[in-house]
C-alpha cells in the first residue's frame, strides 16, 4: 500500500506557521507537508493533523530562526509567509529553515540551491510590491480630516506599509485599506494597527478633496511627452492590476 | 522684496501651463537623500527613491515638475519657453505652489518637488522667486520631502548657496555639449555661465562634507548631489565628445547623474535639424554607456575613440566592447575577479555580485549562473564554467555579432531608458535599402554580409544627430 504523507494544518496565522514548523521538525515521520488551513484542496493521500498555534512553541521557533540562523532569514520567512497563498509557500519556507538549521548564518549565500532560490525570488516578488505600493497607494481626504486609500495588492503587505507611511504621514490620521483582504491598517498620529474589518461607510469626500484630484489628472496629462509615446513600456512600469485606484488612470469617480 | 505677479489664471490653468513646459526635463529622481522627518513635520525622504506613477511615455512621476514661470527673457532655439515662441505665460506665487505640493504630497500623488523656471525678468529674480517658495515649504509647512531645485545659470552665489541651504539636490543643465552648439542656439547662454555655478556647488558641497565630519553643527547642504541635463540630437555633437565630456564632469565636480534627453523637436528654427522622431534609441545607448562609466568601470575611451565617434545601433555598448576585445575572452565564471564579471556581456551588477558569492559554496556551472541572473544570450560567447565553454563550435566576432542580433529581438528592455519598439523590430525587416550601413554602423563593425538586417537608412539618419 502507498504511504500516507501528513499534512499539518495551520491556521493561516505566522504564529500558527511556526508552530507547524515547530511539530514537523520534532516529528520523526520522513514525508510531512505543512498547509494553510486557508483555500486548502483535500487529497485522499494525505492525512490531515490539525495544529492547535501555540504561542510558546512558536516563539521557539522564531527565536532559533534568529540565533541559529540569521535575522535576514527570519525577514525571509516572514516576507515568503506574506506572499500571496497559491504556492505551497509553507513548503518553501520549511525545506529553507530545515536547510537553514544545518548550515547556519550562510544559508543566504548558498544563491544557486533551488531552496534558498526559491525563497529568494519570492521575497524578491513581496519587496518589489513593497516598493510599488509605497509609490502607488493613493489617499483621500475625509470629511473629518481622515485620509483614506483603498488597494489590493497580490501580497498581504500592511504590515510592511505601515512603518513607511507611519513615519512619512505622521501628522495625519490615516487608513490604508486591503479590500481584497477586507483588512486595514489604521494609524492616529500616534501608532498604527492593523483591523480585520469590513469598511462598508466610508465617509464622504472633504470638499476640497475633487479639487486637487483634478490637478493630479491635469499634472498627469500635461508632463507626457506624446512623440516619446511607449505602451508597453508604460504597462510594465505601471502593470494594469494597479490602475483601479490611481486617481491619474481614471479609477474609481468620486468615492 | 516686493514680488508682483499677475494673477489672472486659474490654479489649474497655471499647473497645466507649468508643468507642459517643464516635462522636457528628464530628472525626476528622488534617490540619494534620507532627510528625516522632523517631529510636528510633514513627510521625510526615503533614500532609495520611490516612483508613484508612470506616464504612458513610460517615464516614472516621482516628483511634481513644474516651472515657477514660463514667462521668459532669453531665447534657445530648443526650448519651448523662449521669448519668440507664442505660448502662454504666467507664473506661479510661491503660496499657490506650495499649497499645491503640499495637498499632493499628503495624499501620496508624489515624492517631493522639482523646481525649475524660466528666466524670468533676471537671473537673480526668478532664483529669488525659487528661493522663497522652498523657504515657505521648508519653514512654515515645516516639510521634509525631496526637493530638486534648478540653479538659474547667472544668478548670485549668495542666492544658490541659500536655496542649496533647503534643496536636496540642484542642477545646473548644461543643455548642449559643445560652447560651439550653445552660441549657435542658445546665444544668452555661455560655459562660464553654465560651468560656473556648478562648480560653486561643487566645492560647497564637498565643504559641508567635511564640515560635518568634523562634526560641526553644519545642517544640509544639496545632500543628494547635483545633477545636469544636456539635449542629444539637436547639433551635430558626437557620441564621443558627449561621454567625454559625463565623464569629465563626474570626476571633476562629482556629479551624481547626468540625464541625455532626446531631442524633440519643438521648433521650426532654420539652425535646429528636422526630425519626425526624438532619437531615443541614441539616447537609450548614452544611457547604456553612462552607466558603465559610473558603475562598471568602463573609461569612456575603452568605448568611444574620435575615429569611431558614435554608439553601435546594433549592440549595446558593453556587447560593443567585447566583441571589439575578443582577445580578452572568455573568462572563468568560478576564479575571474568581480571587475572582470562586471565586463562581460549579460552579467551586471547583481548577478555578478551573486557569482562572488555563490562560488564561494560550490563551483558553478550554466545552469547555476542563469538561475543568478545572468543572462546567458549574451554571455555565452565570452565566458567558460569549470574550463568548458557553452558552444562547441569556433567562433570569430561576426559569427557573434550575427547571434547577438537574432536575439536582439526578443530582448525587451528594463532601463529606465525606453527603447523604442521600431528600433527592435526593424531588425529583422528584410532590406528594403541596405545603403548606408557602414556610416550608421558607428561601432567599428562591418556589417558585410548582414546588410539584409540594416533597417532603413532614413530612419536612423536623425539618430547620428547629422544634419
Amino acid at each position: 500500500m502507498m504511504r500516507e504523507t501528513t499534512c499539518y494544518l495551520y491556521d493561516g496565522s505566522f504564529e500558527g506557521l511556526l508552530t507547524a514548523i515547530f511539530e514537523a521538525f520534532t516529528c520523526r515521520e520522513q514525508s510531512i507537508r505543512i498547509a494553510s488551513e486557508k483555500g486548502l484542496q483535500h487529497n485522499l493521500l494525505e492525512r490531515y493533523v490539525t495544529v492547535e498555534t501555540d504561542l510558546e512553541k512558536a516563539k521557539r521557533v522564531y527565536r532559533s530562526i534568529l540565533n541559529k540562523i540569521s535575522r535576514n532569514a527570519l525577514d525571509n520567512v516572514y516576507r515568503v509567509y506574506l506572499a500571496d497563498r497559491e504556492e505551497d509557500n509553507a513548503g518553501i519556507i520549511f525545506e529553507y529553515l530545515k536547510f537553514g538549521w544545518k548550515v547556519g548564518a550562510r544559508v543566504d549565500s548558498y544563491l544557486s540551491d533551488d531552496r534558498v532560490l526559491r525563497v529568494h525570488k519570492i521575497r524578491q516578488r513581496v519587496d518589489l510590491e513593497v516598493h510599488r505600493m509605497m509609490g502607488f497607494v493613493r489617499f483621500r481626504l475625509l470629511q473629518g480630516g481622515i485620509y483614506y486609500a483603498p488597494i489590493e495588492p497580490d501580497n498581504d503587505i500592511l504590515t510592511l506599509l505601515a512603518p513607511h507611511f507611519s513615519k512619512r504621514f505622521a501628522d495625519q490620521s490615516w487608513v490604508i485599506h486591503d479590500v481584497g483582504r477586507d483588512r486595514a491598517a489604521l494609524y492616529n498620529k500616534k501608532e498604527w494597527i492593523i483591523v480585520d474589518a469590513r469598511l462598508e461607510k466610508i465617509p464622504e469626500a472633504d470638499d476640497s478633496e475633487q479639487t486637487y484630484q483634478e490637478l493630479w489628472k491635469h499634472f498627469y496629462n500635461s508632463v507626457t511627452i506624446k512623440e516619446r509615446f511607449n505602451p508597453g513600456l508604460h504597462k510594465r512600469l505601471l502593470p494594469k492590476r494597479y490602475w483601479r485606484y490611481l486617481i491619474e488612470k481614471d479609477g474609481i469617480h468620486g468615492i | 522684496m516686493d514680488i508682483v505677479v499677475t494673477n489672472t489664471l486659474s490654479k489649474l490653468d497655471k499647473l497645466k501651463i507649468l508643468a507642459e513646459g517643464a516635462k522636457y526635463d528628464v530628472s525626476c529622481v528622488s534617490s540619494g537623500s534620507s532627510r528625516k522627518n522632523t517631529s510636528g513635520g510633514l513627510g521625510d525622504s526615503f533614500s532609495g527613491g520611490i516612483c508613484h506613477s508612470f506616464t504612458p511615455d513610460g517615464r516614472c512621476i516621482s516628483l511634481l515638475k513644474v516651472l515657477l514661470s514660463n514667462d521668459c527673457v532669453f531665447n534657445c532655439a530648443y526650448c519651448v519657453n523662449r521669448i519668440s515662441n507664442d505660448v502662454p505665460r504666467t507664473t506661479f506665487k510661491p503660496e499657490e505652489l506650495a499649497d499645491i505640493v503640499i495637498n499632493f504630497y499628503r495624499r501620496n500623488y508624489i515624492e517631493g518637488l522639482f523646481l525649475s523656471s524660466a528666466v524670468y525678468k533676471n537671473a537673480n529674480y526668478t532664483m529669488e522667486l525659487l528661493l522663497r517658495t522652498l523657504k515657505l515649504l521648508r519653514e512654515e509647512y515645516r516639510f521634509n520631502g525631496y526637493i530638486h531645485v534648478k540653479a538659474i545659470p547667472g544668478a548670485s552665489h549668495e542666492l544658490i548657496e541659500q536655496a542649496g541651504r533647503y534643496a536636496d539636490r540642484m542642477s545646473v543643465n548644461i543643455e548642449l555639449p559643445s560652447n560651439d552648439s550653445l552660441k549657435l542656439l542658445a546665444p544668452q547662454k555661455n560655459k562660464e555661465t553654465i560651468l560656473g555655478p556648478m562648480s560653486f556647488i561643487s566645492s560647497m558641497i564637498r565643504e559641508n562634507r567635511e564640515n560635518m565630519k568634523k562634526g560641526k553643527n553644519a545642517g544640509y547642504f544639496v545632500p543628494a548631489g547635483q545633477s545636469t541635463q544636456l539635449i542629444v540630437g539637436a547639433t551635430p555633437d558626437t557620441d564621443v565628445k558627449i561621454l567625454k565630456l559625463s565623464e569629465a564632469l563626474y570626476r571633476k565636480y562629482s556629479l551624481k547623474r547626468v540625464f541625455y534627453s532626446a531631442y524633440v523637436p519643438v521648433s521650426n528654427h532654420p539652425a535646429l535639424p528636422r526630425i519626425d522622431k526624438p532619437p531615443l534609441l541614441r539616447e537609450h545607448r548614452l544611457y547604456q554607456a553612462d552607466w558603465l562609466l559610473r558603475f562598471y568601470g568602463f573609461r569612456a575611451d575603452e568605448l568611444l575613440s574620435p575615429d569611431r565617434p558614435n554608439l553601435n545601433d546594433f549592440l549595446d555598448p558593453k556587447c560593443d566592447w567585447a566583441l571589439r576585445n575578443l582577445h580578452l575572452f572568455p573568462v572563468e565564471i568560478n576564479k575571474c575577479d568581480y571587475e572582470t564579471l562586471l565586463r562581460v556581456p549579460g552579467i551586471g551588477l547583481k548577478s555578478a555580485r551573486r557569482i562572488v558569492v555563490a562560488r564561494k559554496r560550490s563551483s558553478l556551472d550554466f545552469e547555476d549562473i542563469k538561475k543568478l541572473g545572468v543572462v546567458l544570450k549574451r554571455a555565452q560567447y565570452f565566458i567558460t564554467c569549470r574550463g568548458k565553454s557553452y558552444c562547441k563550435l569556433k567562433m570569430n566576432d561576426q559569427f557573434i555579432f550575427q547571434n547577438l542580433l537574432l536575439d536582439g529581438r526578443t530582448e525587451s528592455t528594463r532601463h529606465s531608458a525606453p527603447a523604442p519598439e521600431y528600433e527592435q523590430l526593424s531588425f529583422l525587416l528584410p532590406a528594403r535599402n541596405g545603403y548606408g550601413a557602414n556610416e550608421l554602423h558607428s561601432g567599428g563593425i562591418l556589417v558585410g554580409g548582414f546588410a539584409n538586417m540594416i533597417p532603413q537608412a532614413e530612419k536612423f539618419k536623425s539618430i547620428t544627430g547629422e544634419l
